[in-house]
């Protein structure tokens, strides 16, 4: 019971922080230079012809009224509709946003199965070659530039080798799972670098706590002590970490979907940005919001689970 | 009418011919072509921009078509055309046998409806194009008449423009929608077109499938109609690297806005055909020529300081720095690809001394500060900025260069509060109408933003709108350049080509000067 009112109580402080993220968004976009109309016309626009399409759009009326029509919109579901492709804003959501959160649910699964247990090799041989040559390769990897290590990789297993297409997304889902594997891993890597060395440090802390001493003197095998003991504890920090650096990279598939030429909501993003797509960046951010909130409680309740008295 | 068929079919062959050279044709197969940006709306009349303009040709024909050069008109859904002696009226013939893509006939109902509603100042950005239309007549099954409001040179050029694509009424009316322009959005997502292909797929953002249109009149160099393909594929890569590494990879036949930098490089690989085609698009600085900015005196008002600022930029270094050698000086404000363009040698040539004697005469011995606005990110912009800045200090000028976004600059350019921005024209229609209007006739878009305007220009403009005697009004348009090529808000940069890589199987494939991909005549080999 204590659980359930703890996720309850969670998911109302979504409410307001979504709101927020609303209000400040719809205020932001608008107060960037520039309308919708004007940059879809650029430089051939004649005054007439922008001032008929935003009077079109309604952008002509005062910001409090723009903003109340949209909350009662969002609230009977209706996003609006894109002010540059002409389609409602729920269709592109629904085409671009799985693909992001495929791909970023894949560079995340990646990097946890690379940087656990090698965070765990690493921490249990401090110091001494393999750990050494682990983190070097790591930092590497966090130092370079997602846009160059995609193409990298493009370069070699596309170009070269063969083994996977150039860019794209493919059709079907075993086919969109083996288009996504390079961006993923290409997204995975700096992830993995962050996740490995928390996960080291924070192992290496517990590693010397009394209480692992204490169920080591009382005879426990190796392995029972580092499963339940040890990374139980350990991994507390790191996944924390994890459900924050999530939410980073959904903000990194921008790059990632623009060099591997995925359709996902990143690329989307930026064009509406540049476009003033007014619509399509609300229905956006209030969709990652939501995602990114329900990460956060997934990673409070693993949390909770590992610790219960954080759930307190 | 027969006889003039026979010649168009000739021409045709032997156009074909010249474009593939000595092999015979191959029919079959779908071409797999690699956009930087996807469109976003497939109607001639409401959409805004190359993204849509450049595809909507392979999808719907004009009564004229554009020819290659871009500079001429040829037979499309039209035989052949009169105007009248006072140039009030247009009559047209319709070809015999064309058809749209769902087999329907093409009317002339369909002709006088298509006309019209690109016409209507209510419907998009374009219809100004149409603008003397008053209304058009479809006097019998196969004759149109355009009635003109008063008499205009561009009119024949304004009807081989993508807004005067020839749509089937009855289908389009049938779409619902409250207005013109939601009809419009639906008809798009499945249109029914009178073009060489027919859309039939399109995943917004990733690939959009064109599938040949059976009912094409054209006719191929086998006789058979047009086009030779099955279909196309249009994929979007946005990033230019991968786009070149898929064509190199043979994943794809051909990939559009390969840059400058890796033109040189795709030359020398065996599996590219690294294509340079003719276009019509100039770079430029453009000025704020206001006689007061932010409530101080403006030095590029005085003539004198535009002039020394233009002496004082190396074409030819920005021209290698920039385009890496592709590009060319400009001889006019206009492309040499324009009609009537009349520059002869390169203007401004590279005079330093000659600059700073201007600058002094002009007040300015030490020079002065300014400003110029580029888009982020965009490395052509960047480094003419860059060059420019390091050129100018020669004078004393302190250049800041600001990287903003298009919307920012936009609307800084439109207030008139910018004080120098880097700009790209393409011509849309094979008339130079288009780009005079809006650089040097102030009423349409204040000379470019820039305050600038000429009386003797605005007459002379105003006179060639309506001049019907080609004589006349060429030297019309000689006058107009001069006085904006010695006086006019702009430093002049550089012409350069439509880069586009393709496969070696791939033939036939054209982009014309204004910017149009023409794929009735492509063709792969296996």
């Amino acid at each position: 019971m204590a659980s359930l009112s703890f996720i309850l109580r969670r998911i109302l402080q979504m409410i307001p922080t979504i709101l927020f993220i609303l209000v400040v968004t719809f205020v932001l976009v608008r107060l960037l230079p520039g309308d919708p109309a004007t940059v879809m016309l650029g430089d051939r626009g004649r005054e007439a012809d922008i001032a008929r399409i935003n009077a079109q759009l309604g952008l002509d009326k005062p910001l409090v009224v723009q903003f109340l029509y949209f909350i009662a919109n969002v609230f009977s579901g209706n996003l609006g509709n894109s002010i540059a492709l002409r389609v409602p804003v729920t269709t592109l959501l629904v085409e671009r946003l799985p693909v992001t959160l495929l791909l970023t649910g894949m560079a995340a699964a990646i990097a946890v199965i690379f940087s656990v247990p090698l965070g765990f090799w690493a921490a249990l041989r401090q110091n001494r070659a393999s750990d050494t040559i682990i983190r070097g390769t790591f930092q590497v990897g966090l130092s370079m530039p997602v846009f160059y290590v995609g193409l990298l990789l493009l370069i070699f297993f596309g170009a070269h080798l063969h083994w996977f297409p150039i860019g794209g997304y493919g059709h079907g889902f075993g086919d969109h799972l083996y288009h996504l594997f390079l961006p993923a891993v290409t997204l995975a890597l700096s992830l993995s670098a962050v996740l490995m060395r928390n996960l080291r440090s924070a192992i290496l802390n517990v590693i010397d706590a009394e209480y692992v001493d204490f169920a080591r003197s009382k005879g426990l095998r190796g392995y029972v002590i580092l499963v339940r003991h040890v990374l139980r504890n350990a991994v507390i920090s790191t996944v924390t970490l994890f459900g924050l650096q999530v939410g980073v990279l959904l903000g990194g598939a921008v790059i990632t979907e623009t060099v591997f030429a995925i359709p996902g909501a990143g690329r989307l993003m930026i064009d509406s940005i540049y476009g003033r797509d007014y619509p399509v960046i609300q229905g956006l951010t209030i969709s990652l919001a939501i995602v990114v909130s329900l990460i956060f409680l997934a990673t409070d309740l693993l949390q909770a689970w590992l610790d219960p008295r954080i759930m307190r | 009418m027969n006889a003039m068929f026979k010649a168009l079919g000739l021409g045709a062959i032997v156009l074909g011919a010249s474009l593939s050279g000595a092999a015979a044709v191959e029919r079959g197969g779908i071409l797999t072509y690699a956009r930087q940006a996807d469109s976003r709306l497939l109607d001639p009349v409401y959409n805004q921009g190359n993204v849509n303009i450049w595809v909507l040709s392979s999808m719907y024909d004009t009564l004229i078509l554009p020819t290659d050069d871009g500079k001429g008109l040829k037979p499309g859904l039209a035989t052949n055309w009169q105007v009248s002696k006072d140039g009030l009226t247009v009559t047209l013939h319709l070809r015999d046998d064309i058809k749209f893509s769902d087999g329907t006939p093409i009317t002339a109902e369909d002709v006088r409806w298509s006309l019209e509603r690109a016409a209507n100042p209510e419907h998009g950005i374009w219809n100004f194009m149409l603008g003397s239309i008053d209304n058009v007549e479809a006097r019998d099954e196969k004759t149109i008449l355009l009635h003109l409001k008063h008499t205009d040179p561009a009119i024949l050029p304004a009807l081989s423009v993508f807004n005067a694509a020839i749509m089937p009424e009855k289908q389009y009316e049938a779409t619902k929608g409250a207005s013109d322009e939601d009809k419009a959005k639906t008809f798009a997502q499945h249109p029914v077109g009178s073009g060489p292909f027919v859309l039939t797929t399109w995943e917004r953002g990733s690939s959009m499938k064109l599938a040949r249109n059976p009912h094409y009149w054209a006719k191929g160099e086998d006789g058979k109609p047009l086009p030779y393909l099955d279909g196309i594929n249009f994929e979007i890569i946005p990033d230019d690297a991968t786009r070149i590494l898929k064509l190199q990879s043979g994943e794809i036949d051909g990939a559009e806005m390969i840059p400058y930098a890796r033109v040189n490089e795709l030359k020398q690989d065996p599996a590219v055909d690294m294509e340079l085609f003719p276009s019509t698009r100039v770079q430029y600085v453009t000025l704020n020529v206001r006689p007061k900015l932010e409530g101080e005196k403006n030095p590029l008002f005085d003539l004198k300081v535009r002039q020394a600022l233009n002496y004082a930029a190396n074409k030819q270094a920005i021209i290698q720095i920039v385009t890496h050698g592709v590009g060319k000086p400009m001889t006019s404000f206009m492309s040499s690809g324009t009609p009537m363009q009349t520059g002869t040698k390169p203007l401004y040539p590279y005079d330093l001394a000659k600059a700073k004697a201007l600058l002094k005469d002009a007040g300015y011995p030490d020079g002065f500060e300014t400003s110029i606005m580029v888009i982020a990110g965009n490395q052509d912009e960047i480094g003419i900025a860059t060059t420019l800045q390091q050129m100018w200090s020669q004078l004393g000028v302190k250049l800041d260069i600001q990287q903003v976004d298009d919307g920012t600059r936009d609307t800084v350019y439109r207030n008139g509060t910018f004080h120098m921005r880097l700009s790209v024209w393409t011509d849309d229609i094979a008339d130079p109408s288009e780009f005079a209007s809006y650089a040097l006739y102030p009423p349409t878009i204040g000379a470019l933003h820039t305050g600038w305007s000429n009386d003797k220009a605005t007459k002379l403009f105003e006179a060639s709108q309506q001049e019907l005697d080609p004589k006349k009004r060429l030297e019309e348009y000689a006058q107009m350049q001069k006085i904006f090529n010695t006086s006019g808000p702009t430093v002049p940069l550089y012409e350069t080509p439509y880069a586009v890589a393709l496969s070696k199987n791939l033939h036939g494939f054209n982009q014309i000067p204004l910017g149009n991909n023409i794929f009735r005549w492509a063709w792969l080999s296996r």
